[in-house]
């Protein structure tokens, strides 16, 4: 779930392209022989997953420290060079090719409450909407 | 015992934080994208690296050494030394921000490090390429540690009249004299001495490298601090030390001028790490204002606190931009760098210590409890208006140029 769209998308995308295992919110990374195991961060705790390689991992935060940017590599990062490719020089169509919109709709206007003038009346209304 | 961790923490969470606004005190204005980039790594080594640890490094009086060392690999071990010896290569300006940066951490450690790196300077700027070699790289990665040694007993001011003397035997000088207040004495393994190998003043003073282990070279007790307490200070004494006449930077007679070439830098340095702590203060401050209450309003509603606020920040400002014009000064050899930094030195120094000590007033009773980091940044910057060169000497200095120079 990368920080810039949110979509949760490009790591199990790419899993299944490749047909490879994937194991994603890795926190925490152990390579065995031929496989790997790993951590992952869940809404109810934590997952480990044994996957055989090759596997597509995709981190999440807790998973390293990020190192401080040395004085020197950022002075270099300036000079490293910036080189430019256009999308069809790798082969990529123009334009989202593997999408086809479907439909677009706005959520549902939110409509007025209803006041209710007892707690008998307000359990009553909830019992029917199927609430309670 | 876990109170006292809670207030350099709070003080880093503030550091970090405070990212949203740009405020007026923003220290990052007016800078490159590179000064921009070393000073967010500088402020992010502060808040996690030594904020956390200030308080117990000043209880404790320890010397942290490995922070340090993981700085240095940074690149903070020899800032503005040049690169083909292990320095980083950058200009006065970015070491000021650097300094100012790390001393919103530890102001103490910050300081000594300033040191280590100005006496690292001094040998790549004086020394020969066999000395060069042979000193600063591991003074730049801080495997090894450095000390400046000018005081002694009985001459602080008036440096000129030092006394520890230097007599030429073959090839070897013998040392005999004492040093006081060296920062980092007897726990660094680098000491630059300034002795007297010819006639009185200035004009008989040499600059010698010796090393920890030399027969001869001991060191006196451990001070006991007001501040600063995260570095020793000790005596440095000479008895029959013999120093090889290759440990001699520079000629015969040059000590002096390398001396205070030195303190050039090193007087943006310092002032660059009082304005660190106000900074910190100032944000201290600001966070305790919106937080107590009295009268049932928080502080911060307090028309003359408002105001005390605002004067703190300007005069933050103010001294912030004398420390920087000065570092310009410096790095572009103009013939007013020295007076310039004597002024920003003054005047930060003093500044900076009523605006530390204004936000120690605004924080009430608990500005008095070791528990709120406030009050160690007042203890640490107190000295900074007494070294490397009193803020009496640095008006001596200003007053020469404006009415001999």
């Amino acid at each position: 779930q990368a920080i810039d769209d949110d979509c949760n998308q490009t790591g199990q995308i790419l899993a299944a392209m490749l047909d490879w295992p994937q194991g994603t919110f890795a926190s925490r990374v152990e390579l065995e022989d031929g496989a790997v195991r790993v951590q992952r961060e869940v809404d109810g705790g934590l997952e480990t997953l044994r996957l055989r390689l090759p596997a597509v991992l995709t981190a999440d935060l807790r998973l390293n420290e990020p190192r401080y940017a040395t004085l020197p590599n950022i002075m270099k990062a300036k000079k490293k060079p910036l080189e430019l490719l256009a999308a069809a020089e790798l082969g990529v169509p123009a334009g989202p090719a593997r999408l086809k919109v479907l439909q677009v709709q706005e959520p549902p206007p939110r409509g007025a409450g209803e006041r209710v003038d007892s707690v008998g009346s307000l359990l009553g209304k909830l019992r029917h909407a199927g609430c309670v | 015992a876990m109170a006292w961790r809670a207030a350099p923490r709070a003080a880093a969470r503030l550091l970090l934080g405070r990212r949203r606004i740009a405020s007026c005190i923003d220290p990052s204005t007016g800078l490159t994208e590179d000064q921009k980039e070393f000073q967010k790594v500088a402020l992010d080594f502060a808040a996690k690296e030594m904020a956390p640890y200030m308080a117990e490094w000043d209880e404790k009086e320890i010397f942290p050494v490995e922070t340090m060392r993981k700085a240095a690999q940074l690149g903070f071990g020899g800032i503005y030394v040049k690169p083909d010896v292990g320095g980083s290569g950058l200009s006065r300006l970015d070491t000021s921000i650097i300094f100012e940066a790390l001393s919103t951490g530890c102001t103490s450690t910050t300081a000594y490090m300033s040191i280590h790196n100005m006496c690292v300077w001094m040998i790549d700027t004086f020394g020969n390429e066999e000395q060069r070699r042979r000193f600063c790289p591991s003074l730049c990665s801080m495997e090894k540690f450095a000390s400046y040694c000018l005081t002694e007993p009985g001459s602080g001011s008036d440096a000129a009249s030092l006394l520890t003397s230097a007599q030429k035997k073959g090839d070897t000088y013998v040392l005999n004299g004492s040093k006081a207040f060296i920062s980092g004495g007897g726990d660094t393994d680098v000491y630059v001495v300034m002795c007297r190998t010819g006639g009185p003043g200035p004009k008989g003073i040499s600059c010698l490298v010796l090393e920890k282990g030399m027969p001869g070279l001991s060191f006196g007790k451990k001070e006991k601090k007001v501040g600063w307490n995260s570095q020793p200070t000790r005596a440095v004494i000479f008895e029959d030390c013999v120093v090889p006449v290759e440990n001699r930077l520079g000629a015969e007679g040059q000590g002096f001028s390398i001396a205070m070439q030195g303190l050039n830098g090193g007087r943006i340095n310092i002032a660059s790490c009082s304005l660190g702590a106000a900074h910190a203060s100032v944000l201290l401050a600001q966070e305790h204002l919106t937080v107590r209450k009295q009268f049932g309003e928080p502080l911060a509603n307090n028309q003359y606190l408002q105001f005390r606020l605002a004067e703190m920040a300007t005069r933050l400002v103010a001294a912030r931009l004398m420390v920087r014009n000065a570092a310009r000064a410096l790095q572009e050899g103009r013939e007013d760098a020295a007076v310039l930094c004597s002024m920003a030195k003054l005047f930060a120094t003093d500044e900076c210590f009523g605006i530390c000590n204004q936000a120690l007033q605004m924080h009430g009773g608990y500005g008095y409890l070791k528990d709120y980091a406030v009050q160690q940044f007042v203890r640490d910057i107190r000295v900074h208006q007494i070294l490397e060169g009193t803020n009496e000497v640095m008006r001596m200095i200003v007053a020469r140029n404006l009415l001999q120079g």
